[in-house]
């Protein structure tokens, strides 16, 4: 993986440089060792505080929102699942195409959250990363450390749809993870659904009543765009904001319906969830029943293929009723 | 602070025997909002406006609630009547405590009385909300646009252009005429069909305020009721407007035959050519597939004889616009392609089986063998024919599910000139049902079936020939027992389907189709010939199978609709439209895409932002295409799209209000 950092350091280095772009979006060393931040690098000479390795598990394409009114070209670093999020951005109108570089990474999987912190030394600094069949290989300062798949790689990156990603300017990286096909048939989902509807709401009120209502899911989420959330709005109150298992669930089942048929899967909402609450869970639950029902891609696969609920077509089914 | 007044309706007995109307009036009094609450026999009555227009005054009342029958009823009623005391006519909200309540729950009164209080609850609650809503006054281009220049294009046509408007006419063939000009005789009056469907094509051609576009068809269509924009492909003829229609140029044409569409391929015709010599306008097209100066690039004969240098090779496809204040669509029907469908029938691979366009083409003494009923395979005169109805129709399981209506009439009549022709012949009709609805229809099949035509209740299994006979091999299921005819030729009658194109022409102009492609009309009963686009008619076939009695009826019924469209310089546009909260939309336009009315559109708007002044885009509804259906509503995220009347801070209210 040093080789996929010293390509995104050299050619950021280059864009900001020829003032191509003005800014690069990327992942930088975090606050302790087993962690990465989004930094975010205006000058060519800063190009080294840029990293990639098995822990850039963040996405950040949300923070093209945050800066959609910079003045000038941004260039941002996505893996695969992140660059669905570019196109989620695309097609909902929040970005303009000629205004960013994608600088996409084929990206080999990446680590547990949990399992870094439980292995790695506090003091011990990675120096270089490496994934393939048999697992990860961190070399650091107090040595080789090891994580077998089974124990080491993140339950997203397990059900990776394309590691290679769907949207770039410069590519980088070989060849990224190549997931078991059996682990692409949202099998996790077809368990829940196959469960007594008892035991599915007791599955899901034991999680929507610990939910702080803290929004984390939905500010980090790159379909979540509204200049005003519903969630926010005091005229029309729509949602009630008590904190509660009705209104949280209230909560939680409109925001997977706002996201129904644009959510990428990128699992921002379940990574930053200080309540461990299964999000990821309950929107693929909707892409599995969109992929079905209208036997649509993943969405953000394809700029072209725009989200199934999004457009009026004169032969949709449903209109000959 | 809003002062409503609640009218409470008895309806006579029809509320007042079921709900207990006081004590919902005495329950309203106590509203949120309510300063006055009042009840009446029939509300709708002069003497019941007159409370209400009072009640306004005297109360000072900004909002009114009228409790009775449903709003599609008496809402414009009441609307009327408040509008009258000096209110906006839209600061009025219904409760329908009939059909909704006392009607629904005859047998349990008190229940009943509590969900009237419950439904007059959540009106007071809308009411509270209720906004001033004002129509706009859209202008009308008095012109109208009809698409498709048959028998119900022409008639429609001459209606509106004859009250004194301008009408375009668009058709995609070389001539006006559609499918009439083929037949041969109508029924039941048996009058020549060409005879009486030329006529009127040159009346539409000679006509001052008929415009004819032929061999064009609609590219674009932009704008919305009273103001449509559309953009009309002339497609290039190669034939410019020095034509005298002399006819030399076909003469001279050495691409010979080319199957002539108009007889159903069973004549020929030139590269350069008129479908029919009654065509209008008689000017001819070049078929640039066939004709030999565009394939080979060399001939030139046609040009070189031309005596007005009418032919021009170079020519184009041109694009014009033409602004219209209504269209109608008229696009009539097809055949269903049966050889695709019918094995048993031989997958057209027999000669002598024909379809009914066929065989009018035939009997037609214009027509390719001048009248005599021949068989294709050999030109001798077919002595057996069989008939086969609903091939294609009323088959759920290979074609259509629909019954197209005309066969049972034409395949009569064809039985009736088969024996009327032919001495001696015998004509055997296989049908499912003989349905003869229509003036004069029913006795026309009897005569039929008196001259001799042989009906047998059954379907026909399977074809195939047998030395120059064809064995058609079928069941009598009165009788129960299988069928076996030696027959000489060997008619279907096929199903009426849209024609090629339709769904091109919706999609273009903009309006639905139903479950079979046909236009979808508004209503089927109560709007036959409008679609739920504003300013968009229909008329004939293409709404779904007739015979030509039914489509001139249409066509007229629609003409009236357009001319009373026309007849105004203004419209007013309905108030209860969506709206955009531009400080909320983020200029996603998911909206954009829902929209079947295509009514919105992006716009860019410049905001401020500390220290600089962004461009940024949202939504814009078009006022005059937006039905208020409220689908961009829904798709709205946030909410930044409203529909007017029907508000999110309204609905809200009204769940808050029900759910008490």
């Amino acid at each position: 993986m040093k080789g996929i950092e010293e390509q995104i350091r050299a050619t950021s280095s280059q864009l900001l440089a020829t003032g191509d772009v003005q800014m690069v979006i990327g992942y930088g060393a975090g606050s302790d060792n087993t962690k990465t931040m989004p930094v975010f690098i205006k000058r060519a000479e800063d190009v080294g505080k840029l990293v990639f390795n098995p822990l850039c598990v963040s996405n950040l394409a949300n923070y093209l929102l945050q800066w959609k009114n910079f003045e000038g070209k941004i260039a941002i670093v996505v893996k695969g699942c992140d660059s669905r999020s570019i196109i989620r951005l695309l097609q909902d109108k929040q970005i303009e195409r000629e205004k960013i570089i994608v600088l996409g990474v084929s990206c080999p999987g990446q680590l547990k959250s949990g399992q870094a912190e439980a292995k790695i030394p506090a003091d011990a600094v990675v120096s270089e990363a490496a994934v393939d069949n048999s697992g990860f290989k961190l070399q650091t300062s107090g040595g080789l450390i090891t994580f077998s798949l089974d124990e080491g790689l993140l339950e997203k990156c397990r059900q990776c749809e394309s590691s290679r990603p769907v949207i770039s300017d410069h590519l980088f990286g070989e060849k990224g993870f190549e997931a078991d096909k059996a682990d692409l048939q949202f099998n996790d989902v077809a368990a829940l659904e196959g469960a007594p509807l008892e035991e599915k709401s007791s599955y899901w009120d034991k999680y929507f009543e610990r939910c702080l209502r803290c929004y984390a899911c939905r500010n980090s989420c790159p379909a979540c765009s509204c200049r005003e959330c519903v969630f926010d709005m005091v005229e029309p109150d729509w949602v009630a904001k008590t904190v509660n298992l009705s209104d949280n669930s209230a909560f939680h089942l409109i925001r997977a319906f706002h996201v129904a048929g644009r959510c990428t899967d990128c699992g921002e909402c379940e990574r930053v969830c200080p309540a461990d609450i299964p999000l990821r869970t309950l929107n693929r639950k909707i892409i599995k029943d969109i992929k079905e029902l209208f036997g649509a891609p993943m969405p953000g696969s394809d700029l072209e293929a725009l989200p199934a609920l999004s457009f009026y077509a004169v032969n949709d089914p449903e209109s000959q009723n | 602070m809003q002062r409503i007044g609640v009218f409470i309706c008895w309806c006579g007995s029809n509320i007042g025997g079921v709900v207990d109307v006081p004590a919902v009036a005495r329950e309203a009094a106590k509203f949120h909002g309510v300063v006055y609450s009042a009840e009446y026999k029939y509300m709708c009555s002069e003497p019941g406006q007159e409370m209400i227009v009072s009640a306004i005054k005297e109360h000072r009342l900004t909002g009114v609630v009228v409790a009775s029958c449903s709003p599609a009823l008496h809402e414009l009623t009441f609307r009327k009547n408040i509008a009258r005391a000096g209110l906006n006519p839209y600061m009025l909200e219904m409760a329908n405590i009939r059909e909704q309540c006392s009607w629904v729950h005859q047998h349990e009164p008190e229940k009943a009385t509590k969900k009237a209080v419950d439904l007059v609850r959540r009106a007071v609650a809308k009411a509270r909300k209720l906004e001033p809503l004002f129509e706009s006054a859209i202008p009308v281009t008095k012109r109208a646009l009809i698409i498709g220049g048959g028998i119900a294009g022409i008639q429609a046509a001459l209606d509106i252009a004859d009250a004194g408007n301008e009408v375009v006419i668009i058709e995609r063939e070389p001539t006006i005429g559609g499918k009439m000009v083929l037949l041969d005789k109508t029924f039941p009056t048996l009058d020549c069909s060409a005879c009486i469907s030329t006529p009127k094509m040159v009346s539409a051609a000679q006509h001052p305020n008929i415009k004819i576009y032929t061999y064009a068809e609609v590219e674009e269509v932009k704008g919305y009721i009273g103001n449509f924009s559309v953009t009309i492909k002339q497609k290039a003829r190669s034939v410019n407007s020095k034509c005298t229609g002399c006819g030399t140029c076909w003469a001279k044409c050495p691409t010979k035959n080319i199957p002539n569409e108009f007889d159903m391929g069973m004549s020929t015709r030139k590269a350069i050519y008129i479908p029919f010599p009654q065509a209008v306008p008689n000017r001819p097209v070049i078929d640039r597939e066939r004709c030999r100066q565009f394939v080979k690039g060399k001939c030139g004969v046609c040009k070189k004889f031309c005596p007005t240098d009418a032919i021009d090779y170079e020519q184009g496809d041109e694009f014009v616009t033409e602004n219209v204040g209504a269209i109608l669509a008229a696009t009539g029907y097809d055949l269903i392609d049966w050889t695709k469908i019918y094995g048993e029938y031989g997958y057209g691979k027999y000669p002598d089986v024909i379809t009914g366009l066929h065989f009018e083409r035939m009997v037609n003494a214009s027509g390719p063998t001048g009248g005599k009923i021949l068989r294709p395979s050999d030109g001798e005169q077919p002595k057996t024919i069989v008939f086969i109805k609903c091939v294609g129709s009323r088959d759920e399981a290979k074609a259509r599910e629909y019954c197209s209506r005309a066969c049972c009439m034409y395949t009569a009549k064809h039985a009736h000139q088969v024996l009327e022709k032919i001495p001696g012949s015998q004509v055997v009709i296989f049908y499912i049902d003989v349905r003869c609805a229509g003036k004069a229809y029913e006795e026309f099949y009897l005569k039929t079936l008196h001259e001799g035509a042989i009906y047998t209740r059954g379907r026909v299994s399977k074809i195939y020939p047998e030395g120059d006979k064809l064995i058609v091999k079928g069941a009598d299921t009165l009788l129960g027992r299988p069928v076996e005819v030696v027959a000489d030729l060997v008619v279907l009658a096929t199903a009426m389907i849209p024609s090629a194109g339709s769904a091109d022409v919706a999609r273009t102009v903009g309006f639905t189709v139903d479950k079979d492609g046909f236009f979808q009309e508004a209503h089927p009963k109560l709007r036959p010939v409008e679609t739920n686009t504003g300013g968009v008619f229909l008329a004939g076939a293409c709404q779904g199978p007739k015979d030509i009695p039914d489509t001139v009826a249409q066509a007229s019924g629609a003409a009236a609709k357009i001319i009373g469209l026309l007849s105004h310089s203004e419209i007013a546009g309905e108030p209860t439209i969506s709206s955009v909260n531009e400080a909320i939309c983020s200029g996603c336009l998911a909206c954009q895409g829902i929209c079947p009315y295509r009514a919105i559109e992006p716009k860019e708007i410049v905001e401020r932002l500390p220290g600089k002044q962004v461009t940024r885009v949202v939504a814009s509804v078009n006022s005059g295409l937006c039905q208020g259906c409220g689908a961009c509503t829904v798709a709205c995220r946030p909410g930044a799209l409203n529909l007017k009347g029907f508000t999110n801070e309204q609905l809200l209210s009204e769940v808050d209000a029900l759910c008490q």
